[in-house]
């Protein structure tokens, strides 16, 4: 059976990346015969490579049955690959088999319309100048520019790629440095580098701090196998900040299967940490994320952040870390209501006033105009689509 | 004078260059470390809730976030006042949290990141010319390190097996700490006053049955004999030369069995640590076991001058027998793998803080003084950026990372350091023997069988806490309230995988962050010059090493730069940790973080 994309996504979501693959192997079987390799350039920016980490962690397609399934032909990786830079009297020496500048020159002269996998953001300061990183002797902003504009797709995982993430929270030096994310800076879609530079190639954001290895490696896969068109399909399959809603809900929160729900039904909260209740009260945003978590699980699907005892810190929301810090003040006393809230969000937070009791329902009477105000606006239904 | 630039050196964290002069002979005489990208991590912590640092710190590096959120968290331990109540099994769950991190970390170092270099065509030239020996020998190398993405002579090569390998133990690992700490990287246990999980006694069931797995896969790929073989003969061996004399011996054994059929696989015995000890040093391998060959990485990477180069550990692991709390400020008691300084001529004395200043007269950095201790540092980052500029030379600014010393003296920190300042055997034994037949004694390959050893050393500790110290269902943390913090100061020291790390924190009347400051191991290792002039622990092992392969065994070849891919790389490289910067804000100008 082939299945149309309707169906895939719908798999994706209900099954996750092993059954998937278990279940539709024929059909990728079948697929890979009709199909031409996909190229995969990946390039690192303004990161902590924990998002390479995080898809070695993948399993289930590992990242090496990955290659193999879908036909991937990865080009550049620079923590996967036997390639460095290596200059004789400041020229390229040696080849491509072991030179990555001459690689990349070969990539940015040759290649188009492969997927590019986009790991940090871009360093734009000082004054525009992109030399807060400098890759073989040219500002990396330079690269990424070339290398964007020649790809048929950008897939910007983790959070320092989709919204510039901890790189661009605010501090004294943030405008400075000017780390841009890649269709956003925080919640600011004016701020992304592509933007800035003018490149049209389309953008998916898999979010996360990291990001999660099945998002990545199934929007990878359907993309190769052509299940999601680019571009006509994304304004369908992508919500507001680009991410696919098969794994960022816009209905469903990390807060709506966890499995401490029943506590916060029964209004019974941890007040301090090593506890088995409810985080809600220790700080938890999970009623504010939009994502899989808490049924998908992370590393060999065995956990994820509230089962193992810390409040969800909202880690793929677009406004991460701003939006969600402190981490462990419940989020009626941080200030932080009306960033980046929606309807699922406001009908959590109406639940859990009614379950904390009269204290918090005293609270939310006291709130100042402005606040209700924030909270009144963010109770529009959710847009979704491609609005960059 | 032939100028050779690395650039960038890819399979590290980070962003890193390197630059040398090199000589008619292929003898690097000068060089320059460059990290190449400004990030500015701490300043974000500044104003805002100090709670957040465990969880925020640890995106400084995904490939080490554990030790980082635990020199935080224990930052915070001494912030809010609690760091002599935090519960013992809190201790025991940080000790565990570290040593799968550490274990995991080692192993991409040593198989992802630095082991490909081992399949580097030039070992495959020089190996065919020693026969069938040679020919099998570059076999295993290529069969084992190959990196995922590697061409060779326009056709595609596959992975190797330990390289494989190891990816999945990084898995395992990580699933590992996601049972407690939720997911992996960025796991979310650290907590002042203790963790967020108390274990239940399934956890630790499965906890100890992950730990059995990687020493099976250490049996079967890393070492050829049972992880407990290998330690109760060096880790716990009676003298460091009982120690050598049992590798020796151990490597004779395989040597008999193999010369004859020329079978240096995993399954004769010849595990990575086995085949790397015997033929990645020209003392080991071709003095003393007889080798016609061998890849000489105990002629590079070492230091010249002793009076220039120090070791420095800050101590790793609390000691579980001491209960409940400890003294953040003296990690010379409490710790498994202790804390210490060791000069260049390997004598050994007490660390002291005070010692620690941070140079910044080569870094793209803009004060007044060039010299500060790390708790006074104001940095401010070059803003022009025609100053930014890495083609400068040995006199000019060239990096963001600053240049920390000891007395003035750079130090080397990671794995050696620690394992030289604990004694532990095998490595002491061996550093003293390169020694005394006039090799330096740290050098690329005591470098990396400090690393391979630690991996060993840190099994049967890490299966001791889950099994004995750890309690199910025990107290995990004391209750703190963001009020204990005001106008506060804490210290934590601790180690990451590659080395020393500190982190200062310190907050104001409102409780709220005002300075925050880690000093990190690759700062270190991968720093600039000192104002003195003095080149940093990577700089120093660059000068003097030769630019190819094995010694430059089929002469020059300035194209295929290993004696400077194996040195650079050898120091496990983190230059997300290495470039930071913080300054005091201008409401508290006179404050100084209490030092210990």
């Amino acid at each position: 059976m082939m299945m149309d994309r309707r169906t895939f996504i719908k798999a994706v979501g209900v099954l996750g990346a092993s059954l998937f693959l278990q279940t539709y192997k024929s059909d990728m079987a079948k697929a890979l015969n009709e199909l031409p390799e996909t190229k995969i350039v990946w390039l690192h920016g303004v990161e902590c490579t924990g998002c390479s980490i995080s898809m070695l962690d993948g399993e289930s397609p590992d990242i090496v049955e990955l290659l193999q399934i879908f036909n991937l032909n990865l080009l550049y990786q620079e923590v996967l690959m036997m390639q460095q830079g290596i200059f004789v009297d400041g020229k390229p020496a040696n080849n491509s088999e072991l030179n990555s500048e001459i690689l990349l020159d070969e990539i940015l002269e040759h290649e188009r319309g492969y997927i590019l996998i986009s790991e940090g953001g871009v360093p734009n300061g000082p004054d525009g100048s992109g030399k807060y990183l400098i890759l073989g002797g040219r500002p990396y902003k330079e690269v990424y520019e070339r290398a964007a504009k020649n790809a048929s797709v950008i897939v910007a995982i983790g959070q320092c790629a989709t919204h510039s993430g901890v790189n661009a929270a605010e501090s004294d030096v943030s405008e400075l440095l000017d780390h841009r994310g890649i269709a956003f800076t925080l919640e600011d879609s004016s701020k992304g580098i592509v933007d800035l530079l003018s490149i049209n190639t389309p953008v998916i954001n898999i979010n996360g701090c990291p990001a999660h290895p099945d998002w990545v490696f199934l929007t990878i896969g359907a993309l190769a196998l052509r299940k999601i068109r680019v571009p006509e399909d994304l304004p369908e399959v992508l919500d507001r900040w680009k991410r696919p809603k098969v794994f960022y809900p816009p209905d469903h929160t990390v807060h709506d299967n966890c499995p401490r729900r029943g506590f916060y039904d029964r209004g019974e909260f941890d007040l301090t940490v090593g506890g088995e209740k409810c985080l809600w009260k220790l700080g938890c945003k999970g009623p504010y994320s939009h994502a899989d978590c808490a049924t998908r699980h992370w590393n060999g699907h065995r956990n994820f952040c509230p089962q193992a005892g810390s409040p969800c810190i909202g880690c793929v929301q677009a406004g991460f870390p701003d939006s969600t810090r402190p981490f462990y003040v419940e989020i009626e006393d941080t200030g932080i209501v009306g960033t980046d809230l929606d309807t699922i969000a406001g009908v959590a937070i109406g639940g859990a006033l009614l379950a904390a009791g009269a204290h918090a329902i005293r609270r939310t009477v006291l709130k100042k105009p402005e606040e209700k105000k924030d909270i009144s606006e963010e109770h529009a239904p959710e847009k979704t689509g491609d609005e960059k | 004078m032939v100028q050779v630039t690395v650039d960038p050196v890819s399979r590290i964290e980070g962003h890193y260059r390197i630059n040398t002069e090199v000589d008619g002979d292929g003898v690097i005489t000068d060089a320059q470390s460059n990290a190449l990208l400004f990030r500015g991590f701490e300043r974000l912590l500044q104003k805002h809730d100090p709670r957040d640092a465990a969880l925020m710190t640890e995106r400084i590096c995904g490939v080490c976030p554990v030790c980082h959120s635990i020199a935080a968290a224990n930052a915070l331990d001494d912030l809010f006042g609690v760091a002599d109540q935090v519960p013992k099994d809190a201790l025991v769950m940080r000790n565990i949290h570290q040593g799968m991190n550490l274990i995991a970390s080692h192993a991409a170092h040593i198989y992802v990141l630095w082991g490909p270099d081992l399949a580097n065509p030039a070992y495959h030239d020089i190996l065919i010319q020693h026969g069938d020996m040679g020919s099998a020998v570059w076999g295993e190398l290529s069969g084992r390190f190959a990196p995922l993405v590697n061409q060779y002579n326009g056709i595609r090569h596959p992975a190797g097996s330990s390289y494989l390998g190891a990816i999945g133990e990084l898995r395992r690992l990580h699933e590992a700490i996601s049972l407690f700490g939720g997911k992996m990287p960025h796991s979310v246990l650290q907590h002042v006053g203790g963790v967020v999980y108390s274990p239940h006694i399934g956890d630790i069931g499965e906890l100890a049955a992950y730990v059995s797995k990687t020493a099976e896969f250490v049996e079967t790929f890393t070492l050829g004999v049972s992880p407990d073989t290998w330690i109760e003969n060096t880790y716990r061996a009676s003298s460091p030369q009982n120690a050598v004399d049992f590798l020796l011996e151990r490597l004779q054994e395989l040597l008999g069995n193999s010369l004859a059929s020329n079978d240096f696989s995993h399954s004769s015995g010849w595990g990575d640590v086995p085949l790397f000890a015997a033929f990645g040093s020209e003392l080991i391998g071709e003095q003393l076991l007889d080798l016609p060959i061998s890849m000489k990485m105990d002629r590079a990477g070492g230091y010249s001058d002793p009076d220039k180069i120090g070791f420095l550990s800050y101590g790793l692991f609390f000691k579980p027998e001491k209960g409940d709390g400890y003294d953040p400020g003296s990690p010379a008691d409490d710790r498994v793998i202790p804390s210490g300084h060791m000069n260049g001529h390997l004598e050994l004395e007490e660390f002291d803080y005070r010692k620690i200043s941070e140079n910044i007269t080569h870094s793209f950095y803009v004060d007044e003084e060039e010299d500060r201790a790390p708790w006074n540092g104001i940095t401010v980052p070059e803003g022009d950026p025609d100053k930014i500029n890495y083609t400068g030379g040995s006199e000019s600014r060239y990096s963001w990372a600053k240049a920390p010393h000891y007395d003035g003296i750079p130090c080397e920190v990671g794995p050696l350091a620690r394992l030289l300042i604990m004694g532990e055997p095998l490595t002491t034994g061996l550093v003293r023997a390169f020694e005394e037949n006039g090799y330096s004694p740290a050098n690329n390959y005591t470098r990396m069988i400090a690393r391979m050893q630690e991996i060993l050393v840190v099994i049967p500790e890490l299966m001791k806490w889950i099994l004995q110290d750890l309690e199910p269902d025990a107290k995990v943390a004391v209750h703190t309230d963001l009020s204990m913090a005001k106008d506060s100061e804490g210290m934590g020291l601790w180690e990451a995988p590659r080395g020393a790390l500190g982190h200062w924190i310190a907050t104001g009347p409102d409780s709220m962050t005002t300075l925050y400051q880690a000093v990190v191991p690759s700062t270190w290792n991968l720093a600039p010059r000192n104002a003195q002039g003095i080149p940093s622990p990577v700089e120093q092992a660059l000068i003097g090493t030769k630019i190819s392969a094995a010694e430059n065994a089929l002469g020059v070849d300035y194209a295929n730069p290993l004696g400077i891919l194996h040195t650079a790389r050898s120091y496990d490289p983190c230059l997300a940790c290495a470039v930071h910067t913080i300054d005091r804000t201008g409401k508290h100008p006179d404050q100084i973080i209490r030092v210990l």
